[in-house]
């Protein structure tokens, strides 16, 4: 039913088309830039949660718990 | 030289934060358990306080704001410092957001079940706790973003940027969905009327699913299986085209189902295909997440933990692929309104959000405590149990949902409804109604039995209240040379810079609402009207008002489908122009009783709607509907009936000038007008018949359902 009135705006369908077209362009772009990352900064990047400052034994990169 | 700093984390917020999520997920559960066992036996609707209208809202509420609510703060404030190398921004706004939130619970707690509600499902709270929590997630939102002001860890992890995006995303949902017209403290309407008030509440809706559901817990996932299990993610590349799959997939795909009808077919199809396409990186990033066990399978089968986040991820998929299969039209047309929508809902928030929920509980408890599990057997068993809760609760339902629907749609060979009753396609789901809440009860009692566990778990340890940590000063900290630079891609360039990061998304997600709002509003003025249609009686407003309070929308629709089998139980379908001063809309998601936009039409007697609602049963044997003895005793409040007219008006509904005056004299002669016609049919009971209560005005509404849209207009005299 709404899909009746969407369509009676007149140009309503510029809209989702502008967004169909950012959505699909960006996307892309990421898509592409991603085969560009180098290895050693993916590495740095995963190991960031494993590495966390604290001086004390249970959080710095020790085993699960539980 | 760099300058090493030392700070501390702050672990007593994180703390507050998982104690409160379990509380609350305790008693948001045990509501969720009432509520499934009032389906089974109605007389368990105790009161207007506890009826099933009131309190399933305050369900959805608990477990969503109170429950997975507190478990995000607790996951983001614990993983925000420790992946910035900094302390939370500012102590006392970390206060004052838990403060504010548990306040705001408490609100919601109290409110909810006095009928103080908007009927707009996941945005209920009325309009003054609609500002607290805006102010409450602006504390939130400066002590977040402070706290990656202030990092030491130069590039943000990919849990940051699914923290950052659900809090501006929350934020412009909840604005724009929110935005009411005060009649009192604790009454609105909402601005929208109709066709569209019912897209941006399920803009709204849909969205906050996506931004308060998922991306907190994809963020949360991030960080916290990595941590369980002793290594990095599975792969980093992954994560980034996850993540913005996902943005893009919620919040322009997703209301787009809607959208995308207005667009040629040549643009529907691009468009499906790839809302398609972007399911594989959505399902990239639990696989992300399965893969990093890769080897170490042999540690999920004995950690607890391991299991809960496997399972977790794992219902995140299913929860995924059947969201997007159940947006296609042939499907939706077999399961809006039915039993498998709840289903879906469950296999998500049970599966994904609760044992994800729980893994992490698992994990962290001990770690603040500087412990030992209380008792790992225990967690296995919570494990089991809860799973199987999740089987019996979701199973059924698929099956009651599937066999409801098609039991709807059944002709005979001759042509006509096969059910014609309605009822009996209800009484037909209360075995597996009842299978449900056993499942929702195992589910509940297997929580309990983690609650004791981590109980038992703080006892026993010692709380560390500040974690010690170092770092160096970011200034301190060597910026990749410009040979490094010049090879360097730009996610890297974003992820050092969380502001720009922060600007960019939220140009995404508000150009992508922009593009689905502006049609939304346009749609006001493109509503094809219908000469038929006039506004709402005074008494019929109260009578509304009064079906918006005792929630008769958590049961019942007011959607006709142009469906044949929608038409020949119901009459004629709906049409967009039948709902344009319908502030809010109440055409209700889910079909526990009959739809009822024809019910004025259909030549029901005053008198059945009396006894009806007085005891459904009386008129309707088997039906699992509340009684609603108070509507014949309250005396019906008229002192705000002018303000409501005016407010309507100011809203657009074209009421005349200076109507407020005789707003309450006419409702008194309408009402008079149904109370002597009840005092006609029944003669026994005349002397009871007061004009004055709530019954009559609900009455008065339920009679003007579907009358606009047959009623024949005079034509007019030709000149």
């Amino acid at each position: 039913m709404y899909k009746d009135v969407l369509r009676s705006i007149e140009g309503i369908g510029l809209y989702p088309i502008i967004s169909l077209v950012i959505f699909m362009l960006f996307f892309t772009t990421v898509f592409l830039w991603m085969f560009r990352i180098r290895k050693e900064h993916a590495d740095h990047m995963s190991a960031l949660p494993l590495e966390d400052g604290s001086l004390s034994s249970p959080e710095s990169g020790e085993t699960y718990h539980g | 030289m760099s300058q090493v700093e030392t700070f501390r984390y702050d672990n007593r917020i994180v703390r507050d934060f998982a104690f409160a999520s379990v509380i609350w997920g305790i008693v948001g559960m045990l509501v969720g358990v009432l509520i499934a066992l009032q389906l089974v036996m109605p007389a368990l609707n105790l009161g207007p306080f506890l009826s099933f209208g009131r309190l399933r809202p305050l369900h959805t509420n608990a477990v969503i704001f109170a429950f997975v609510g507190n478990a995000i703060f607790m996951g983001v404030y614990h993983s925000t410092q420790r992946l910035c190398k900094a302390r939370m921004f500012n102590d006392l706004l970390s206060k004052i957001h838990f403060w504010g939130w548990q306040l705001i619970i408490l609100l919601a707690a109290v409110s909810l079940p006095a009928g103080k509600t908007t009927s707009k499902e996941y945005a209920e709270l009325e309009w003054p706790i609609d500002i607290l929590i805006t102010l409450i997630w602006v504390v939130f939102a400066v002590n977040f973003f402070g706290t990656l002001w202030r990092r030491r860890e130069r590039h943000m992890y990919v849990a940051l940027w699914f923290y950052i995006a659900t809090i501006i995303t929350v934020a412009v949902l909840h604005i724009f969905n929110s935005l009411e017209a005060p009649v009192t403290l604790m009454k609105s309407y909402s601005v929208y009327a109709g066709v569209q008030d019912a897209l941006v509440q399920w803009w709204y809706g849909h969205n906050a699913v996506a931004f308060f559901l998922t991306t907190p817990y994809l963020g949360l996932m991030y960080y916290y299986l990595p941590k369980a299990a002793n290594r990095p993610i599975f792969s980093y590349r992954l994560s980034i085209i996850h993540f913005w799959a996902l943005i893009f997939i919620y919040i322009w795909a997703g209301p787009h189902h809607l959208l995308f009808t207005a667009l040629p077919d040549w643009a529907q199809s691009l468009g499906m295909v790839f809302s398609l396409m972007l399911i594989a990186p959505s399902w990239g990033g639990m696989l992300n997440g399965l893969l990093t066990l890769r080897g170490a399978w042999d540690k999920v089968r004995e950690e607890p933990v391991l299991k809960f986040l496997v399972i977790g991820l794992t219902a995140y998929g299913m929860a995924t692929l059947e969201g997007p299969m159940l947006s296609i039209k042939s499907v939706n047309a077999l399961s809006h309104y039915t039993d498998w929508t709840i289903a879906h809902v469950h296999v998500g928030a049970l599966g994904w959000n609760g044992f994800m929920t729980f893994g992490i509980l698992y994990w962290l408890i001990p770690v603040l405590y500087r412990t030992e599990l209380y008792n790992k057997k225990w967690a296995n068993l919570h494990f089991w149990i809860g799973l199987t809760g999740i089987l019996i609760y979701v199973v059924p339902l698929y099956w009651a949902g599937v066999t409801q629907s098609l039991m709807w749609k059944q002709f005979t060979v001759e042509g006509v409804l096969e059910y014609p009753n309605f009822l009996d396609t209800v009484t037909n789901l209360i075995p597996f109604y009842a299978m449900r809440a056993i499942g929702g009860t195992i589910y509940l009692a297997s929580t309990v039995l983690m609650a004791v566990n981590l109980w038992k778990t703080v006892q026993q340890g010692d709380f560390e209240a500040e974690t010690e940590a170092s770092a160096p000063a970011l200034r301190d900290q060597p910026m990749p040379s410009a040979d490094y630079e010049a090879h360097a891609y730009r996610h890297r360039k974003l992820e050092r810079l969380p502001l720009l990061f922060t600007v960019l998304t939220a140009v995404a997600i508000l150009i992508g609402g922009i593009v689905e709002l502006v049609p939304l509003y346009l749609i006001k003025s493109n509503v094809p009207s219908l000469a038929s249609v006039t506004p709402y009686s005074p008494l019929e407003l109260e009578g509304r008002d009064i079906y918006i309070r005792e929630g008769c929308v958590q049961c019942h629709s007011q959607m006709v489908r142009p469906f044949r089998s929608e038409t020949a139980r119901y009459g004629d379908y709906s049409k967009a122009g039948e709902f344009v001063f319908d502030h809010p809309f109440l055409w209700g998601s889910k079909r526990t009783g009959p739809d009822l936009a024809r019910e004025g039409v259909i030549g029901r007697s005053h008198v059945w709607h009396y006894m009806h609602m007085a005891n459904p049963r009386s008129t309707s044997p088997g039906s699992i509907m509340p009684d609603y003895p108070w509507l014949h005793s309250n005396k019906l409040r008229t002192n705000n009936t002018a303000k409501k007219i005016s407010v309507m008006r100011k809203l657009g509904v074209p009421y005349p000038m200076y109507f407020e005056e005789i707003a309450v004299l006419r409702l008194n002669e309408q009402a008079e007008e149904i109370a002597s016609e009840l005092r006609q049919q029944l003669p026994e009971s005349a002397d009871q018949i007061e004009a004055d209560r709530e019954i009559i005005a609900l009455i008065a509404y339920l009679q003007r359902l579907g009358v606009d849209a047959t009623k024949e207009v005079p034509y007019e005299e030709e000149l």
